[in-house]
C-alpha cells in the first residue's frame, strides 16, 4: 500500500505549552497571594483591584481556563493529530484559537480585577467576553472536528471520545449559563433569578469541573499515559463503561453544590444520588490508568514522567471519591461552606490537574525538541517538593475545615452556641492559613523548578515545527452494527458519536430543569417580597463588583445552629429577584442575608473603613475607596428597565423617576451618619452599599414582627 | 505481589494517610470543643503534629532514596523471597479476572493507534459490583426520600432539631440554670465583677467611656434609663440592641452568662458620679 507522506504540526503545540507554563505561574502566584492575604490583609497593598474579592475570580480563573486551558489544547493538538494520522485541519484555525484564547485570558484578567464580574463562580466574565469565549470555541470544534474527519485512521481512539465530549459539553454548559442581558458594555444581569439562577449555575459549575478539568484530562491520560509507559491500555471495555457512563452520570451532579439550601428538595435528592453512581464511573478512568501500569511498576519508580502521572491519577481517584462522600447530605451539613471544599478542589486541582500537566510537559517538550529532558534529577526534585505541598495544603485545609464547621455547630450545655462570636472561629484557624500558603509556596516552587529545566532542554534541543511523517491512505472496511463490535461501529462515525454524547448529557439536564423553570410550587411565593429600590439595587452592584460573595454566603440552611447564629432559615420565595443570586459558596465570614437591620449604619460605615475597629482581629480587608468613590447613578434607568424586562414588577416608567427615589434614600442614610458625626455625603458608594446591607434579608422579618 | 512493587506500596501508605488524617482531626477538634474553649494546648497540638508529619515525611523520603541505591539487590529479594499466598491470590483473581500478564497477548486487540495498543480485559467484577451497589443505593435514597417519604425533608429535620432544644430549654427553666431575661439576678461576687469589668473594657469603652459617664451612648451610672434599669432590662438591651439608636445587639458576641457578668458589673457602677458625665437620658428607673 502506498504511504502518503505529511506532517505533524508541532508549532501549535509548542506555543500552548508555553502558554500553559507562564500560565500556570501566573495563576499560582495569585493563589498564593490570595491566600496570604487571609491572614496578611494588608497584601492587597490598600488597592482595590488586588483586594481578595476581586482575585479569588482571578487566580480561579486563571488556573482552569489559563493553564488547565491551554495544557488541554497542547495534549490534544499534539494527540489528535497523531491518533487521526494527519496534520491539524487548519493551520490558519489552529493559530486563531490560540491567539484568541489568550486575548481572551488577558481581558479576563484585566475586567476582573477592575471590577466587571457577573460574579457566578468560574463564569464570571461579562457578556462580550462571553461571546468571544464562544467564537474561539467554535473555531476550535471546527478545527478538531475538521482533523477527525480527514483522518487516516477508520476509527476513534478513547481519548478523541473523551474530546468529542468535552468540546460539546463545554459548549452547552457555556451558552446555557451566560445567558444574560446587557445594561452596558461590560455589565450584564442573567436571565434567571433566586433559584433557577443558582440550579443553572451549579449545573455549570459542576460540570466544568466535570468536562473541562476532567473528560480532557482523561483524553490526555488515555494518550500520554500508555505512550510514556509503553503499555497497552488494560481494558478496551471498561473504557467504553466508563465513557459512556460517565457523562451521562456527571451532568446530573450539580444539585450537590445546592444541599440544605431553598433548591427544591427533589433537585437535591437527584444531586446526592448521581453523585453516589459516580463513584465507579470516575474510578474506571484511574483503574484504566494505573492498571496500564502493570508490568511497568519498575519505570514508574525511574521515570519522573511516569510518578507524576500516577500521583495524578491516584488523586483522581480520591478525589473522585471524597466528591460523593461530599455529596451525602450528613457529610455536606458539616463540609459545605468550610475549607474543606477548597481542600478537595485542591486534591483535583493540584495533584490530579497539574501533576498530569507537569507529566505530559516533561515528555512532550523533550519530544518536540528532538533531545533528552536537561535533568532528571530536577524533574524529581520537583516531583518531591509539589508532593510535599499538597499534603501541606490539603491537611491544612481539610483541618481548619472540620475545626471550624464544629465550632459553628457547637452548643453549650445551656443550649447556646459555644462560640457566638463568628471571628472567633476565624482566629482558630488562621494557622491553617499559614501553613496552606506554605505548602502552596512549595508547589510553585515546584513549578519553576520545571520551567527552567524545560527551558534548559529546549535550548539544549532543535525544536521540529514540522515532524515529517507517513502513513498509508485510509481505506475504509465496513463495519457492521452486530452484537459484540457495536461500539467499533460508533467509533468509525465521529458525528454519530458527537450525537450520542449530546444526548447522553442532555437527559439529566432537562430532567433537573424543566421542572424547576415550569412547576411554580418548586419557588413558593412570599407576598412580602419586594423589589429592591434603586439605591439598594445600585448597593447590591458594588457587593458584586467587589466580590464580597466569595468570602459571605447569603443562605443560611435549616439547622438550628445557622437560625441561632444568623437569623430564620432562607426561602426560596426571598430570592425572585434576585439576578443573579448571590448565595455564595463559602463562608469566610459570616452569612450575610439577615444582616439588614442587625447594626446602626454606622458601624457598617465604619467597617468598611476599617474592619478591625469594629471586629478587632478581623481579616476582612478594608474598603476605603467605597467611602471616596462616587456612585455611577447614570445607570440607573437601564438598569430599572433591565430588570422589569426581566419580570422584576418596577411600575411602567419607573425607570425616569428612579433616581429620584435613590437620592431621596441616600439623603436619609446620609443624614443618619452625619448625626452620628461622620463626614460624607449621600452621593458616596458607601451609601448604596449600606442601603443594600440594611435591606438584605428584612422582607421576611417586616412579616414576623407583624405575626407577632 | 509482582505488579505492584515498592514505590507504589509507599504510595498508597502515605496516600491513606492522607486520607486518614482529616477523621484523626475531626475526632480531635471534637474532643477539643467539647471540653469547652480552645487554649493554647490547641496551637501547641497543631505545631506538634506538624512537626510530626514533617518528620513523617522525610522519614519516607529518606527511606525511599536509600531503597533506590539497592533496586537491583531488592528486586532479587522479591523474585526470590516472596511466595504469594495462595488464598489472597484466588480472592485477587475472583475479583479482578485479570488476564496474566504473560498471556496478555491472547487478548491484545488489532488495532493501535500511533503505537497505543489496547487489551481486552475483562473488566474486573469488583468493579461492576460496586457500580450495580451505588445503582442499588441511588434507588433506595430515591424511594426513600421522594416517594415514600419515610426520610424527614430538611425542613422536618429542622423542626425535630428546634422542638428538641426547646425541650432541653424547659427542663433548664425547671432547674433554673437557664438564662435569660426573666431568669437573670445580679451578681455581686468580685470574680464575676472583674469578669464583667474586663468584658465592659473590650466592648462598651468606645461608646459609653470606661468609666461608664456616657458618650455616644448614655450613662450608666444615674437613675436614668432609656430601656429600663435594672439587671433584667439591661440583659435584654445587651442580648437583643436596639439597632436604630446605635446599640448593637450582643447576642452574637457574648454568650448570656458573659451578658450578666457585664450586666452585674454596670449595676455595680451605680452612683459611681464620674466626671462630666452626659445629661440624663430616657426614664427615672424606679427599681423592679
Amino acid at each position: 500500500m502506498e504511504l502518503e507522506k505529511f506532517s505533524y504540526d508541532n508549532k501549535i503545540v509548542r506555543n500552548f505549552g508555553i502558554a500553559t507554563m507562564v500560565w500556570g505561574l501566573v495563576g499560582m502566584l495569585v493563589g498564593l497571594t490570595a491566600a496570604t492575604q487571609l491572614f496578611y490583609p494588608n497584601l492587597n497593598l490598600h488597592l482595590q483591584y488586588t483586594t481578595f474579592g476581586r482575585i479569588r475570580p482571578l487566580h480561579t480563573n486563571a488556573v482552569i481556563f489559563a493553564f488547565v486551558g491551554n495544557a488541554i489544547f497542547m495534549g490534544l493538538y499534539y494527540s489528535l493529530q497523531r491518533l487521526c494520522k494527519t496534520r491539524m485541519f487548519s493551520d490558519k484555525l489552529s493559530k486563531i484559537h490560540f491567539w484568541g484564547w489568550q486575548l481572551i485570558i488577558v481581558t479576563a484578567a484585566l475586567t476582573l480585577v477592575m471590577g466587571f464580574t457577573t460574579s457566578k463562580e468560574y463564569a464570571e466574565l461579562e457578556w462580550p467576553i462571553d461571546i468571544a469565549i464562544t467564537l474561539v470555541w467554535v473555531v476550535f470544534g471546527v478545527n478538531m472536528f475538521g482533523t477527525i474527519l480527514k483522518r487516516r485512521e477508520q476509527h476513534l481512539y478513547v481519548a478523541i471520545w473523551f474530546f468529542i465530549a468535552t468540546w460539546v459539553t463545554v459548549a452547552v454548559l457555556h451558552i446555557v449559563n451566560s445567558i444574560e442581558v446587557p445594561v452596558s458594555f461590560l455589565k450584564s444581569y442573567p436571565i434567571y433569578a433566586g433559584v433557577q439562577d443558582a440550579l443553572v449555575q451549579w449545573w455549570y459549575g459542576h460540570n466544568a469541573v466535570a468536562f473541562f478539568l476532567t473528560t480532557p484530562y482523561l483524553g490526555l491520560m488515555y494518550y500520554f499515559l500508555p505512550k510514556a509507559a509503553n503499555r497497552p491500555i488494560y481494558s478496551y471495555k471498561l473504557s467504553i463503561l466508563h465513557f459512556w457512563a460517565l457523562i451521562f452520570i456527571y451532568i446530573w451532579a450539580g444539585p450537590h453544590h445546592l444541599l440544605y439550601t431553598a433548591l427544591p428538595e427533589w433537585a437535591q435528592t437527584l444531586g446526592v444520588i448521581f453523585s453516589v453512581m459516580l463513584i465507579a464511573p470516575s474510578w474506571g478512568g484511574m483503574l484504566n490508568g494505573l492498571l496500564t501500569l502493570r508490568g511497568a511498576w519498575d519505570k514508574v519508580r525511574e521515570e519522573p514522567v511516569l510518578k507524576f502521572m500516577v500521583v495524578a491519577v491516584t488523586a483522581y481517584g480520591m478525589s473522585t471519591f471524597e466528591g460523593p462522600m461530599l455529596a451525602l447530605k450528613n457529610v455536606n451539613a458539616i463540609a459545605h461552606y468550610t475549607d474543606w471544599i477548597i481542600a478537595h478542589v485542591h486534591i483535583g486541582g493540584l495533584a490530579w490537574n497539574g501533576f498530569l500537566t507537569f507529566g505530559v510537559l516533561y515528555w512532550l517538550i523533550p519530544k518536540i525538541y528532538k533531545t533528552e529532558l536537561f535533568s532528571k534529577k530536577l524533574a524529581n526534585a520537583h516531583f518531591w517538593i509539589g508532593t510535599l505541598g499538597i499534603v501541606f495544603y490539603a491537611s491544612a485545609m481539610y483541618w481548619s475545615g472540620i475545626a471550624q464547621s464544629l465550632m459553628w455547630k457547637e452548643f453549650t450545655s445551656l443550649g447556646v452556641l459555644q462560640y457566638p462570636n463568628f471571628l472567633e472561629t476565624t482566629l482558630q484557624i488562621i494557622p491553617m492559613y499559614m501553613i496552606r500558603a506554605f505548602g502552596g509556596l512549595l508547589y510553585l516552587t515546584g513549578a519553576i523548578i520545571m520551567v527552567y529545566n524545560l527551558v534548559k532542554t529546549a535550548k539544549a534541543g532543535k525544536f521540529v515545527a514540522n515532524e515529517e511523517t507517513e502513513a498509508s491512505a485510509l481505506v475504509r472496511t465496513k463495519d457492521r452494527f452486530k452484537k459484540g463490535i457495536r461500539h467499533r461501529f460508533i467509533e468509525s462515525k465521529p458525528i454519530l458519536l458527537l450525537t450520542l454524547a449530546t444526548a447522553a448529557i442532555l437527559v439529566g439536564t432537562l430532567v433537573e430543569f424543566i421542572p424547576t423553570f415550569l412547576v411554580e410550587s418548586n419557588v413558593p411565593t412570599i407576598a412580602n417580597v419586594k423589589p429592591y429600590s434603586p439605591l439598594e439595587l445600585q448597593g447590591r452592584d458594588i457587593y458584586i463588583r467587589e466580590g464580597c460573595v466569595g468570602c459571605h454566603s447569603q443562605m443560611i440552611r435549616p439547622f438550628r445552629s445557622e437560625s441561632e447564629r444568623y437569623g430564620e432559615y432562607s426561602k426560596a420565595g426571598e430570592f425572585v429577584y434576585d439576578h443573579p443570586f448571590l448565595w455564595g459558596s463559602k463562608r469566610t465570614g459570616p452569612d450575610l442575608q439577615r444582616i439588614g437591620g442587625k447594626y446602626p449604619n454606622i458601624w457598617h460605615y465604619m467597617h468598611m473603613e476599617y474592619p478591625t475597629s469594629m471586629s478587632p482581629g478581623s481579616i476582612m480587608p478594608p474598603y476605603p475607596w467605597l467611602l471616596s468613590q462616587k456612585l455611577d447613578i447614570s445607570t440607573t434607568a437601564k438598569k430599572i428597565e433591565v430588570m422589569r424586562n426581566l419580570g422584576v414588577p418596577y411600575p411602567d416608567g419607573y425607570e425616569n423617576i428612579a433616581n429620584k427615589d435613590l437620592m431621596k434614600q441616600a439623603d436619609e442614610i446620609a443624614k443618619n451618619l452625619n448625626e452620628n458625626g461622620i463626614a460624607t455625603s449621600s452621593e458616596k458608594e458607601i451609601i448604596a452599599l449600606i442601603a443594600y446591607l440594611q435591606r438584605m434579608g428584612t422582607d421576611i422579618k417586616a412579616k414576623n414582627v407583624e405575626g407577632k | 505481589m509482582k505488579l505492584i512493587k515498592y514505590f507504589s506500596t509507599k504510595l498508597l501508605f502515605s496516600l491513606i494517610f492522607f486520607l486518614l488524617s482529616p477523621m484523626f482531626i475531626s475526632v480531635l477538634a471534637q474532643g477539643e470543643t467539647e471540653s469547652g474553649g480552645i487554649g493554647e494546648g490547641y496551637y501547641n497540638f497543631i505545631i506538634l503534629l506538624f512537626v510530626l508529619l514533617i518528620v513523617v515525611i522525610f522519614a519516607f523520603l529518606f527511606l525511599f532514596g536509600m531503597k533506590e541505591v539497592s533496586v537491583e539487590e531488592e528486586e532479587l529479594q522479591l523474585k526470590t523471597a516472596k511466595v504469594p499466598n495462595k488464598h489472597l491470590q484466588k480472592i485477587r483473581q475472583f475479583l479482578t479476572r485479570s488476564t496474566p500478564i504473560e498471556k496478555e497477548t491472547d487478548i491484545l486487540l488489532e488495532h493501535e493507534y500511533d503505537g497505543i495498543r489496547e487489551l481486552n480485559n475483562r473488566i474486573p467484577p469488583w468493579f461492576n459490583y460496586l457500580f450495580i451497589a451505588t445503582i442499588i443505593f441511588a434507588v433506595i435514597y430515591f424511594f426513600d426520600y421522594e416517594i415514600f417519604k419515610s426520610s424527614p425533608s430538611q425542613i422536618q429535620e429542622y423542626n425535630m432539631e428546634i422542638q428538641a432544644a426547646s425541650l432541653q430549654k424547659e427542663e433548664l427553666m425547671k432547674t433554673g440554670s437557664f438564662l435569660d431575661e426573666n431568669s437573670v439576678t445580679v451578681l455581686d461576687d468580685i470574680a464575676s465583677l472583674n469578669k464583667g469589668k474586663e468584658i465592659f473594657t473590650t466592648n462598651c469603652v468606645a461608646c459609653h467611656r470606661p468609666d461608664a459617664g456616657g458618650l455616644v451612648g448614655p450613662n450608666l451610672t444615674d437613675d436614668y434609663w432609656i430601656h429600663g434599669g435594672g439587671i433584667k432590662n439591661i440583659f435584654k438591651t445587651i442580648t437583643n440592641g436596639v439597632p436604630e439608636k446605635g446599640m448593637i445587639s450582643w447576642k452574637s458576641q457574648l454568650n448570656p452568662k458573659q451578658i450578666q457578668e457585664v450586666g452585674s458589673y454596670i449595676i455595680s457602677l451605680y452612683g459611681t458620679n464620674p466626671v462630666n458625665p452626659k445629661p440624663p437620658e430616657g426614664e427615672k428607673y424606679k427599681g423592679e
